[in-house]
């Protein structure tokens, strides 16, 4: 494997996405933390610009997930492929890659799973990816939207089981989006580079064997 | 301010009782009743609701504390009866409304009906706007407010107007009990009469209906069985933050544009909350809830959140849990990533 080869990784509306998303998901974190605990933060301004930022950012969230569904579902047609495990990846390739992680990486062994556009996350990421995408980020939002303006679909909130329990999932769900922040921002810098991966992410194309430090056979 | 006041009240009163002898002999509250409380006898206008009067601080006074002209004679003498200036017992709230921007625009009586009013822990929050209402109509006020406050509607139906428009203090949280309308799935919820509660609670007392030990004290578990109560689907509780003192110094006050005035205050104001029940005479009765009820995660009031005031403590440390977790990958794994970083180099020469 010629490592000056490059693959085109990320086409451009996927890195729009990622990074309209990225821009919404931390300015909701920052203005969560206000809106939560007013008499602690005062980051912004006043409440009122910490709420109407939150809002915003949410619906540029919510929007960006919309591009992200229509470009996967019915432009590249591949969403299934990139964010569904197979059946290896179930039976062997989690295994594998959380092996790599927690064991082999210390050793310096090579990452095993090597991406291509059409099969561009381990079996973690796409166990990961599939779990945020189509349960966590849709909840987060729609609990987000409903609370952006009850009064009209007060009923809606009812059916939930009221708006403190509609909160409590909201900030639930929340926490464990940011929690995955961490987790995500900290495994991007895991390829040969700490810029190996963030990079495609901004230009769409990828250096192979950007993942992998060493060259011993796994 | 207010001793002053009550020691003129009584003055009156006294003064009242020290001339009767020498005055012309002058009716009983109850004889007055006997007629205005009679629709058939006075007409609509003249009638005063015994009921609701009887429970007014005004009765305790007596008719004849306002109406002092009115004799024995009455209404044969045909004399219009005089009628006491508010402003004779209530001289304070008098100067404070005389300096507010709304003077002028309302007399006492344009809010206040003198045989129905009631003390600010009395009069749900809801009927303290339906008096605002009355001049400012509903839409009017949800456009202007909607131009600069989030989610109007929902401030304009769950705040009584005096906590953004008076001084009013002493803030609380007054649960009400509001019922859907009546055969509907998704029909509106209207707050709950008396006769309606009186229904539900099945002949029991109706503060049986959430106080089920009726013990005069509304416990987390109480309010919980009333909250997942199929028998009671129909019927929710509203929260709204009440004052308990009132000022009529009416005006929008600067701090109020500040959302922080309600949302910020923090949890430690938002452990006092009433139960507040409607009464068969049109009043309200309030029933004290254990400490912390509305910053209970789930069930305590599960259809009432203040944003940034009534946040669960218990959630932040589940919530603390989550975003740990997400720590440990950056954290351990990082560790251990640098003290094994020379393995990877090793590799790569």
């Amino acid at each position: 494997m010629s490592p000056k080869t490059r693959i085109y990784l990320q086409p451009t509306p996927v890195r729009i996405w990622h990074w309209l998303n990225a821009l919404g998901i931390i300015t909701l974190c920052v203005t969560a933390v206000q809106i939560r605990f007013p008499e602690h933060v005062h980051m912004f301004a006043n409440y009122k610009t910490a709420i109407l930022l939150h809002n915003a950012a949410g619906l540029v969230v919510t929007f960006s997930f919309t591009l992200w569904f229509i470009y996967y579902a019915l432009v590249s047609r591949n969403m299934f492929k990139v964010y569904v495990p197979s059946k290896d990846d179930l039976q062997y390739g989690i295994l594998r890659q959380a092996k790599f992680y927690l064991l082999t990486y210390f050793l310096g062994w090579a990452n095993p799973h090597h991406p291509t556009p059409e099969n561009k996350f381990n079996p973690m990421q796409k166990s990961a990816y599939l779990a945020i995408m189509f349960l966590l980020v849709p909840l987060v939002s729609l609990t987000g939207l409903l609370l952006t303006n009850v009064s009209p679909m007060r009923d809606l909130v009812l059916l939930i089981g009221g708006l403190k329990i509609l909160i409590a999932i909201h900030f639930l769900l929340a926490c464990s989006l940011c929690a995955f922040l961490f987790t995500h921002v900290y495994l991007a810098t895991l390829g040969k580079t700490p810029m190996a991966y963030i990079k495609p992410m901004w230009t769409g194309w990828e250096e192979e064997g950007a993942e992998e430090h060493p060259h011993k056979a796994s | 301010m207010r001793i002053l006041n009550k020691i003129k009240q009584i003055g009156l009163l006294m003064s009242l009782l020290a001339l009767s002898p020498f005055m012309v002999a002058a009716m009983e509250s109850s004889e007055c009743m006997d007629c205005h409380g009679d629709t058939d006898m006075v007409g609509e206008e003249l009638t005063i609701v015994p009921l609701t009067f009887d429970n007014t601080a005004h009765a305790e006074v007596g008719c004849h504390a306002c109406h002092s002209s009115i004799t024995d004679q009455h209404p044969d003498d045909g004399l219009a009866p005089s009628k006491a200036a508010c402003n004779e017992c209530h001289d304070d709230v008098n100067d404070e409304y005389a300096n507010s921007i709304h003077a002028g625009y309302a007399a006492c009586n344009d809010c206040h009906n003198p045989h129905q009013v009631r003390g600010p822990t009395a009069v749900s929050g809801q009927e303290m706007n339906l008096k605002c209402a009355n001049c400012h109509e509903r839409n009017e006020m949800l456009e202007t407010h909607g131009e600069w406050l989030p989610q109007a509607d929902l401030h304009i139906s769950n705040l009584p107007c005096v906590t953004c428009h008076s001084a009013s203090d002493e803030y609380v949280i007054s649960l009400y009990i509001i019922k859907r309308q009546s055969g509907t799935m998704f029909g509106k919820f209207d707050l709950a009469t008396y006769d309606e509660l009186h229904e539900f609670s099945g002949g029991k007392p109706i503060e049986r209906l959430v106080d089920t030990n009726a013990d005069g004290y509304i416990s987390l578990a109480e309010l919980r069985m009333f909250n997942l109560d199929p028998a009671k689907k129909q019927l929710r509780l509203q929260g709204m933050m009440t004052p308990e003192r009132l000022s009529h110094d009416f005006m929008t006050l600067d701090n109020r544009w500040d959302c922080s005035f309600c949302h910020a205050s923090g949890p430690g104001a938002m452990q006092v909350s009433y139960l507040s029940l409607a009464q068969r005479d049109g009043g309200f009765k309030r029933i004290a809830v254990e400490k912390g009820a509305v910053l209970d995660a789930l069930y305590g009031t599960p259809d009432f959140y203040m944003v940034g005031s009534t946040r669960s403590k218990a959630l932040n440390y589940v919530g603390l849990v989550i975003l740990a977790g997400g720590m440990v990958m950056p954290i351990g794994h990082g560790t251990l990533r640098f003290l094994t970083r020379k393995n990877r180099k090793d590799e790569e020469k």
